[in-house]
This record gives structure tokens, C-alpha cells and sequence, in this order.
């Protein structure tokens, strides 16, 4: 594995340099590679320069006593606890402040030391109720863990002084609480807050002896700018940031390390059990892509995993009028079986599809995308990547040949311009949020090109961005003004683009972008950006030593989706910023697998690894192993399958955890498309939107019930563990296995690590993957294949999979979608911080203390010129639909824009997106959408629907959970 | 009449060629068409804008019947896969 900015990352890497994740080894890791040698306790030791004498120590294997001090915080030198003798000097400094220097003989026992020590823990300990015995820390508290070593024995100051033992609790945050009495203020919390989260929210308040730990302005947690992210709760020694879920259940007595089902960051957790109860997730230092950081969702938000509105058994109905039966697997699989047979000897070969899930593993999502090809006999697959990064991968391919991001996270700390297009990091992706505004602090660029003022703008200590706040779906107008400034200003690598990139297409390239037409002045009338500010945005993007463009759905989501995706690899190859630390093409991923679930084959035209369906080599392969031809046709898209499924030719599909009948544009169009099916059998974990219209409900499993793999936006391979069991019995995979034999075709795994041999064994980019190596190396970033047995954390360092890089023209135009008389307003959409995308887990946990409901953001001046107040309820249509959402005065956006969310089924943001979509792949323009909004008093016709639909969905569901929790009973005892 | 399936599918075509006009004159611009359409249409797809050429020309611009003769042109050349596992079942 390569070293990055951070040799800790390395260190952190077990099995390579013995450093242990799960220690602390007091203060960071130095970067310096001049090494230094030292001798502790008469041990030698060497270091790199920088090194703090306790980190030293403790590489030595020797720990001195410690508790404002935290390997993954700047040492602060608070507590004199580490306080060291070292020969020649002066006193007992703190040995978490003093750097090593060469030659220092250090010591940690004297009886001076021991003695100071033991004042100091008698201080802190004066002032601290003696309740260990009943605090939910006993067992795993720093405090009393150092009160242990420096030998603490009587406490002679009493406890009738002055204290802080009344201090009142603060429970107002839904996960934790804020114990104030048992503060030893080390400040380890607000040093977390500030370097590793980056919010900024707690502060020291007051002095000496008054000094205590504030939120914001003294408020309570939950009013303060806390977002949640627990990184105070890990830092605290004591229990006065505590999980409430250990106050309730007492410490776990168990772990196990998997990753995060949530967000394409893929943050490793350490999943903290008691028996089969999960108790907390405490962020794994050892993990490659969160280096021990968190966000609310993963840290917090897993309560819905053991919710009551599991299903927990197979159920069938014959027509979605009927209620649910709860029947046996097989009896639910031979029906799933005879229906799709059925349909197919009626309807033909291509009536039938799949969509496999980017929640699910790479193993689940391989399996169901080979059910469709081998087991259907057909190509129609597709994934929630259509709705996605469908541009992505198709505007990669074509110019870097590889259809994912460049880079490592990591990466951006080498980074000395960051340019974020149409991506929400911190509310989105909040792990690399976070490491992105650490570099900010570190003086790092920012250009953010968004019609929203993202917060990442306003990083505290940061600096100050230039921000382009583009007309929505004018992307490639702005992305091909700032290379037209890169060009005719003469801020081209030319030395990267003669040996790097195809002549031929960079001069049409270069021709085309230089025209006058595509200057930021031309421009200007078209995106709203001034020139000028185009212009210096450009210069400060190439003139940077290394630039970085992170973009998201802001970027996809458009009838140019693909375009602007070209676009940005343009930029990147002109300056040069491709295949180096600090630079690159990074698109941030939506959901945790949707990396993993494009390379696993998802979709129509391509098989695992990108592999066009229409190739006969490639077919070859596929179909030694599979022992069944392969269609060499691409299949229906998913828009395609409900365009067919409403003419009548489309006649059943099986979805695997994907909500398309709430993530989809255009509800109702979605929703005839789903009541003409004549077989919908679903696999979830809830009776989600899609589930109300299916015929076959397969109870899904979540990621704490399942082994496997998800692959994050860095195409890093992490693994999933199993640490309860499946609620139904059966993992994902499984059920996909037994529904493929039940059809006929055989499937026969015993283990998941099985599955990934045989990906590996038709996958070029993956042939060095296996769960041994996974387990050895911690995770992989593909490829990994001969060339790159461990990995791959820069990809295009030397050459592109198509040689050299293509430079492609990227003509603007204008969406059909425009802001009209009737429709003046664009509707763009994005997501926030607390609920993940359709929202089907995080509103059954308390995340939804922090969004309730989805609102509509406006400018004011839109809403004065409407009479529209804060809190009025809003109509919203669109030449689609219409309805209604609370009304939220916002200066994010500007005038003429409005923004809302599609967390919550019922508000129907997609009733009113159209099914305008990307020309290259389908995605559709949810970014913009021409609408008008007025205020009404009453819910739209479609709400209302949803509502009795819903209503009767649940009725008929009703008895079947009834019957579940009997039989689901029966079987556990 | 033109069904609404197709006409998403003219719609598609129409946007798919706007955005590759750049590549030059009209045959090139539509051998680039014609091979978008080979290598993401699924076969149904192709099937209808070609049946809609044959039988509703007029629906379509001249440039898109010029990728759909394409695509028809290469269909030709290539026949159906058979598919044992379902065939058979039927
Ligand atoms: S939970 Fe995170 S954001 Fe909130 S105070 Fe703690 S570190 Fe800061
Ligand atoms: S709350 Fe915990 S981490 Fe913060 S100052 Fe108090 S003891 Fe230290
Ligand atoms: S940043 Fe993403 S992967 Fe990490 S904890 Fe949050 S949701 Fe999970
Ligand atoms: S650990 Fe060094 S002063 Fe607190």
C-alpha cells in the first residue's frame, strides 16, 4: 500500500506495521521522514522527526499516564499527567508537547513523577462524584483507568468544597448525553470538534476553576450547531459525553468491524455488541476511508435494524387489492418461480427484468444482475445508479477510460485548490466533509460552483471561497467557460497533455473550446455568473500545484449530465491534474454501494467490470462460467422498463432494495408503470413505496445481518460482517441464490468470499480480490489484478486503460426544461445531513428529531412577491404534477430558484420532477424542473391519493405482521 | 398514431443526436448516432424506432432516420440470439 500524506494511515494498517487500531497512542503521527533515535526508560527507539515524546513512548511500548491528550488530536498539555523527566533539561515537561530530539534519554517512573501524578488525579478526582460503580463508564473509562495506574489511594481534599457534582445533565440530543458533573474539562471534546468533525460547535467557557464545557451560546445540544457526529462522545475520558444507548444497556462486551450501510464515504465501524443486541458504533480507527471519524446516520442511526415494521417473513398476494399471506420461503419462491415462468411463455423472453440494489453488497448485487442474464435469459438489469451516476460512468469511461473517481479521500490533503461542483460534501458525505474543510483550514482554495451557497462555504477558518452560484442546468456553459480561460490565458500543462493525451482529439477539443462562443463573457447571460469571477476561478483552479474537482449529482442530474461530466475531465487534463496526489476526478457517490453496484454488472449493456455485452470475447468468459448464452443486446433501463411496462410488453420485475416508486421522477408515471406489472416481487426490509404495488414480498436483510462487500466512491473494498443473525434466515444473497434455482437455474454458494472468487475470476479490474487478502490488507482499492496486487489508490499514474487521455467536446445546450410564465421558478433537489435519500431507516430512528418533513426552500423575494411567509403551506407544480410542502425562507439559493428534499414519501418531490433525462444515459434532470408555487391551504390530489393508498396498503398488510410476530415468535423459542 | 413509448424513444433519439452534432457533417454525426443506439438500446428499442421509420417516417427528423437506416442496416446483418434456459421452457 502506497504512503499518502499520513504515514498514521499506514500505521494504522495492523498487519503492516504492528500498530495497533484500537490503542492510542496519544498524539498524531509526524509526516517527517527524517528519523530521529531516543531512548525511553534506557529502551531505544526511532521515530520521525516531530514525533512527541509520549507518542515515542508509547511505540516503545511504554505508557505513561495520560488524559487530555488523543492520538487523533493536536496535543494541547492540559492535565501534567505526562509530565516526563529528560536528561539535561530543566522540570517536568509534558511529554505530549515535547517533540523528541536526538540522543533525549527520557523518564517516565520516578518517585517524583508518581507522587505529582498522584496530585493531580487526587484533584481531578475531588471534583468528580465517586460513583464508578453506577456510572455507565465502569469498565471502560480513562479516568478511572489512570486513577488505576498513578496509584490513587485517598482523596484528601473531601467532596465539601466548592464542585461541579450538581451540574444538570443535558439530554436534549437524541443519541447521547452531556453529563457536566463528571467533566474533568481535558477539552479533548471541543479539540474533536473543532480539528476532526470541523463544526466548531463547543467551547471552554469561563475560567479556572468555572470552567466548563459549552454548546454554542450555552445552549442545549440539540439548539447548538452540534450535527451529531459523536466525534465529542468518542473523545470524552470520562462518561460525561455518553452514548444513551450505553447509559441504558451497560458497555458491550464484544465487537465486530464492518462498514457503514449508508453513504458512499464507507466509514469502517467497530459494531459493539452484548450477546446479539447491538449496543453502539464506535468508528474504527483502522478504517481506510474515516481514519476513526463518523457522521450522525452511521454513528448513531441503526435503531431501525430491530424496528417493529420489519418484515420478518415471505409473503404473497395475487393482486395488490388483496391482503398479504405470510407463507413459507419455498412456498414464496415457487410462486415467485411459476409467475415469472409464466409470464415469460406468455409475453416472451424480454418481458421480465431486475434491478439489483446499491444498499446491497457487490456479492448480492453480482448475483442479481446474473440472475437477469443467466436465469432470465435476458439483459434487463439496471440499478439506482440510473437515477445517479449513470453520467459518471459513461463520461469517465470516455475520456479516462475507467468509469470511477481517481483518487483516494485522503488525497485531498495534498490538494491546494479544491473545486466542488453541484456536491453538498458536509451534508452528504460528512466524513470526507470534514477532511475536506481540515484542508481548508489548512489554507487550501475553495471554488464552489452551485446555485445553493453550500456550507462548506462557510468553514470556520477556512478562507474564502469564490463561489459561482450557476443558473441550474447551465453546467457545461460554466464548465466550458473556465476551460476556454485555461486555454487562451496559457494556463495549459502542455507537458502533461503531449505525453499524456491523444493529439488528435485534444486539438478539435482545444479548437472547439478557444472559440469566442464559449468565453465566460458569452456565457455570462446564460449561467448568471459574472466574468469575472469565471475568470479568476479558472486562473486560481490551474495555477494551483495540485487541483481537485469533487463533484455529485448537482453534476449527473441533468439532460447534460454526461456532458459535464466529459467537461470536468477536460479541465482535469488540461491542467494537468490527473494521476497525481492532490489532483483528479472525483465524483462523490451516493449510497454506499453504488460503486460497487456499476462495477458489479448492474447495468443492461455491460457485465461485471465495465464489459460491453456486445463483445463475443467478453461474452465467452461469462459464459464458460456461467454455462448459459448470453444475450448480446443491452437490456431496458429502468425508465425504459416502465415506458414498456405501461405499453403492455413489460410484465414483471424483481427489485432487490431499491425504492423506485418514491426515488424515481415522476410518481405517478412510475406508479402506472408499477400497478401494470403483473408480478412485482420486491426484497426489502420494509414495506417500502415500491413494496404497496408488489405481489411478492421476499424479506430483505441489513448490512449488520450479512456478510460480504461494499466498494466506497474511492473504489475502496471494504468488508461487511456479519454480527447478528438474519431476521428471516436468509442474507440477500441467499434469497436471490434460492430464487435463481427455484427458476431452474442453479446457484450453489456457500459463502459470500465464494461469490467474490467468481467475480474475481471475470473481472480483469478485480482478479487480485479475495476476502484472505481483504482481511490481510484491511480493505483494497480496485484494480487489483498483477499489475497492482494491492490495490490501486491513484489510478491513471502512468497511462489510461485507453492509453491516452481523450479529450471530448462538450457543446452546451440549453435543457428543454425552462423557466416559463407559467412555470417562472426552478425547482432544484438535494439531500440533508440527518435522513439518507428515501429515507426508509432514518425516519424509523431518532434522526428524524433533526427533519421532520421536507420543506421548500425559497428566496424572499420569491416569496414576497407571492405574499408567502415562513411556515405557509406551499402548492408546487410542474407541467407533471403537483403538491404541497411547508415553505422555508431561504437566502441559500437565488431568486428564482427553490430547493426541497425527498426524504419523506409523502411530501411527493418526484410527483412534480419530469422524466427529462441525460442524452447519453437516461438519468433523469432532477436538478431542474420549471415550477410555479402559490400558496393553498389543503394537501394536492396526489398527497391525498398517497394517503388512502397508503392507508389501505398498511390495512392489508395489517394482518400479515400479525401473523409474522406469532410465527416469528414460535420460531425463537 | 405514434404511442407514447415511441415517442420518448423519437425524443431520445432527437436529444442524442443534438448532443453529437459537434462531431461533423451529417453522416458522421449519425454513424456516431446509430452506434449510441447499437451499444445502449435494448433490442425492443431498436426494434420500434425502426418500425416507426418504416411506417411513420414523417415522425422523424431527417437526421434520425438516417441513424435509424443505420441501425437497421446493422440489425440486418446480425440475427437474434437464441436463449436455451428460457427458449426451452416455453
Ligand atoms: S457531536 Fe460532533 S458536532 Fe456535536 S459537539 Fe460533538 S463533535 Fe461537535
Ligand atoms: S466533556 Fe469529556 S472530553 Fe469534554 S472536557 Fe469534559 S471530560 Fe473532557
Ligand atoms: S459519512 Fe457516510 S459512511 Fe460515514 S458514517 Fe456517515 S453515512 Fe456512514
Ligand atoms: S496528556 Fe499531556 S498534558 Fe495531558
Amino acid at each position: 500500500m502506497l504512503h499518502y500524506y499520513d504515514p498514521s494511515i499506514q500505521s494504522y494498517e495492523p498487519s503492516k506495521s504492528g500498530l495497533n487500531p484500537d490503542f492510542d497512542y496519544g498524539t498524531p503521527a509526524s509526516v517527517s521522514e527524517t528519523l530521529v533515535s531516543i531512548s525511553v526508560d534506557g529502551r531505544a527507539i526511532t521515530v520521525p522527526e516531530g514525533t512527541s515524546v509520549l507518542r515515542a513512548s508509547a511505540l516503545a511500548g511504554i505508557n505513561i499516564p495520560k488524559l487530555c491528550a488523543s492520538d487523533n488530536l493536536e496535543a494541547f498539555g492540559s492535565c501534567r499527567l505526562c509530565a516526563v523527566e529528560i536528561e539535561g533539561r530543566r522540570g517536568y515537561p509534558a511529554s505530549c508537547t515535547t517533540p523528541v530530539a536526538e540522543g533525549m534519554e527520557v523518564t517516565t517512573q520516578t518517585g517524583k513523577l508518581a507522587k505529582m501524578r498522584r496530585n493531580i488525579m487526587e484533584l481531578y478526582i475531588s471534583d468528580h462524584p465517586l460513583d464508578c460503580l453506577t456510572c455507565p463508564a465502569n469498565g471502560n473509562c480513562e479516568l478511572q483507568d489512570v486513577a488505576g495506574a498513578v496509584g490513587l489511594r485517598e482523596v484528601r481534599y473531601g467532596f465539601e468544597g466548592e464542585n461541579h457534582l450538581d451540574a444538570e445533565i443535558d439530554d436534549s440530543n437524541p443519541y447521547f448525553s452531556f453529563d457536566p458533573s463528571k467533566c474533568i474539562v481535558c477539552s479533548r471534546c471541543v479539540r474533536a470538534c473543532e480539528e476532526v468533525q470541523g463544526t466548531f460547535a463547543l467551547t471552554i467557557e469561563g475560567r479556572g476553576f468555572d470552567s466548563k464545557v459549552a454548546a454554542s451560546q450555552n445552549d442545549p445540544f440539540m439548539d447548538s450547531e452540534c450535527v451529531s457526529c459523536g466525534a465529542c462522545v468518542q473523545a470524552c475520558p470520562t462518561s460525561t459525553l455518553m452514548e444513551k444507548s450505553v447509559i441504558d444497556a451497560g458497555q458491550p462486551e464484544h465487537s465486530v468491524v464492518t462498514t457503514c450501510a449508508y453513504c458512499g464515504v464507507g466509514c469502517s465501524f467497530k459494531a459493539e455488541m452484548k450477546g446479539d443486541q447491538l449496543i453502539r458504533m464506535v468508528p474504527y480507527k483502522g478504517g481506510e476511508a474515516n481514519h476513526g471519524h463518523s457522521c450522525v446516520k452511521g454513528r448513531f442511526a441503526f435503531g431501525y435494524a430491530t424496528h417493529d415494521d420489519r418484515i420478518k417473513e415471505p409473503m404473497i398476494r395475487d393482486s395488490i387489492n388483496d391482503p398479504w399471506k405470510v407463507v413459507s420461503w419455498d412456498e414464496a419462491l415457487a410462486f415467485s418461480a411459476k409467475k415469472l415462468k409464466g409470464i415469460q411463455a406468455k409475453y416472451g423472453r424480454e418481458s421480465i427484468g431486475g434491478i439489483t440494489s446499491s444498499r446491497c453488497t457487490n456479492e448480492e448485487t453480482y448475483l442479481v444482475q446474473k440472475l437477469v442474464r443467466a436465469a432470465f435469459g435476458n439483459n434487463n438489469t439496471d440499478t439506482c445508479a440510473r437515477v445517479c451516476h449513470s453520467p459518471t460512468g459513461y463520461g469517465l469511461k470516455t475520456t479516462l477510460g475507467e468509469s470511477a473517481g481517481t483518487q483516494t479521500f485522503d488525497s485531498v490533503m495534498k490538494a491546494d485548490t479544491i473545486m466542488v461542483i453541484g456536491a453538498n460534501p458536509t451534508d452528504a458525505h460528512p466524513v470526507f466533509g470534514s477532511l475536506m474543510r481540515k484542508r481548508l483550514r489548512q489554507g487550501a482554495k475553495l471554488i464552489v460552483i452551485d446555485p445553493r451557497r453550500i456550507d462548506v462555504l462557510n468553514t470556520p477558518h477556512g478562507g474564502e471561497g469564490i463561489h459561482l452560484p450557476l443558473r441550474p442546468g447551465t453546467n457545461v456553459a460554466i464548465v466550458n467557460a473556465l476551460a476556454h480561460v485555461i486555454v487562451t490565458e496559457g494556463l495549459e500543462d502542455q507537458n502533461f497533455i503531449n505525453s499524456r493525451c491523444d493529439t488528435g482529439a485534444y486539438n478539435i477539443w482545444r479548437t472547439f473550446i478557444a472559440e469566442e462562443r464559449n468565453s465566460p463573457e458569452a456565457m455570462e447571460e446564460v449561467t448568471g455568473v459574472s466574468a469575472s469571477k469565471v475568470r479568476e476561478a479558472a486562473r486560481v483552479y490551474a495555477g494551483a500545484g495540485n487541483g481537485a474537482i469533487y463533484y455529485g449529482l448537482g453534476v449527473t442530474e441533468h439532460s447534460q449530465g454526461s456532458t459535464m461530466v466529459m467537461g470536468i475531465a477536460n479541465l482535469a487534463l488540461a491542467t494537468g491534474n490527473i494521476g497525481k496526489e492532490g489532483g483528479g476526478v472525483n465524483p462523490l457517490r451516493g449510497q454506499n454501494n453504488v460503486q460497487g453496484s456499476c462495477d458489479m454488472g448492474s447495468f443492461p449493456h455491460e457485465l461485471p467490470g465495465y464489459q460491453h455485452v456486445n463483445d463475443p470475447k467478453v461474452r465467452e468468459r461469462f459464459q464458460s462460467v456461467w454455462g448459459v448464452p448470453i444475450d448480446d443486446e443491452p437490456g431496458l433501463r429502468i425508465p425504459n422498463m416502465f415506458d414498456a411496462a405501461i405499453a403492455g410488453t413489460f410484465k414483471a420485475m424483481y427489485v432487490q432494495g431499491e425504492d423506485i416508486a418514491q426515488s424515481d421522477p415522476n410518481t405517478q408515471h412510475v406508479e402506472a408503470a408499477l400497478k401494470s406489472l403483473d408480478c412485482l416481487i420486491v426484497q426489502d426490509i420494509f414495506l417500502n413505496e415500491t413494496a404497496k404495488y408488489a405481489h411478492v414480498l421476499l424479506p430483505g436483510s441489513t448490512f449488520l445481518e450479512k456478510n460480504g462487500t461494499f466498494t466506497n466512491a474511492e473504489r475502496r473494498i471494504n468488508r461487511v460482517r456479519k454480527v447478528m443473525e438474519p431476521i428471516a434466515g436468509m442474507e440477500d444473497w441467499q434469497v436471490t441464490m434460492a430464487l435463481s434455482n427455484a427458476l431452474g437455474y442453479p446457484m450453489n454458494y456457500n459463502h459470500p468470499s465464494e461469490i467474490m472468487d467468481e467475480i474475481a475470476s471475470l473481472t480483469p479490474t478485480f482478479t487480485g480480490v479475495d476476502y484472505d487478502k481483504l482481511e490481510q490488507l484491511g480493505s483494497i482499492q480496485w484494480p487489483c489484478n498483477d499489475d497492482n496486487p494491492q490495490g490501486t489508490p491513484t489510478m491513471h499514474e502512468v497511462e489510461f486503460p485507453i492509453g491516452k487521455g481523450r479529450f471530448a467536446v462538450t457543446e452546451y445546450l440549453a435543457t428543454e426544461e425552462r423557466a416559463s410564465r407559467r412555470f417562472p421558478l426552478l425547482l432544484t433537489t438535494g439531500r440533508i445531513l440527518s435522513q439518507y435519500n428515501v429515507g426508509a431507516q432514518t425516519r424509523r430512528t431518532n434522526n428524524s428529531d433533526w427533519h421532520e418533513e421536507d420543506v421548500l426552500e425559497l428566496h424572499p423575494s420569491d416569496a414576497e412577491l407571492r405574499g408567502v411567509s415562513d411556515g405557509d403551506w406551499l402548492g408546487i407544480s410542474s407541467r407533471v404534477g403537483h403538491t404541497v410542502l411547508r415553505a422555508k425562507l431561504s437566502t441559500r439559493m437565488l431568486p428564482g430558484v427553490v430547493y426541497t428534499t425527498f426524504h419523506h414519501p409523502g411530501s411527493g418531490a418526484n410527483v412534480v420532477t419530469t422524466d427529462n433525462s441525460d442524452w447519453a444515459t437516461n438519468c433523469p434532470e432532477y436538478k431542474v424542473t420549471a415550477v410555479q408555487v402559490e400558496k393553498v391551504s389543503q394537501p394536492s390530489d396526489w398527497q391525498r391519493d398517497f394517503v388512502d393508498f397508503d392507508k389501505r396498503q398498511q390495512a392489508l398488510l395489517k394482518p400479515a405482521m400479525g401473523q409474522q410476530e406469532s410465527r416469528h415468535a414460535n420460531t425463537l423459542k | 398514431m405514434i404511442d407514447q413509448q415511441v415517442n420518448n424513444l423519437i425524443k431520445m433519439l432527437d436529444q442524442i443526436i443534438a448532443n453529437n452534432r459537434h462531431h461533423g457533417d451529417d453522416d458522421k454525426v449519425t454513424d456516431v448516432a446509430a452506434d449510441h443506439l447499437h451499444k445502449f438500446w435494448a433490442r425492443s428499442m431498436k426494434q420500434q424506432v425502426i418500425e416507426c421509420a418504416n411506417e411513420n417516417p414523417e415522425a422523424l427528423s431527417g437526421l434520425s432516420r438516417m441513424t435509424i437506416g443505420k441501425l437497421a442496416g446493422a440489425a440486418d446483418s446480425k440475427e437474434s440470439l437464441p436463449h436455451p434456459q428460457c427458449d426451452e421452457d416455453r
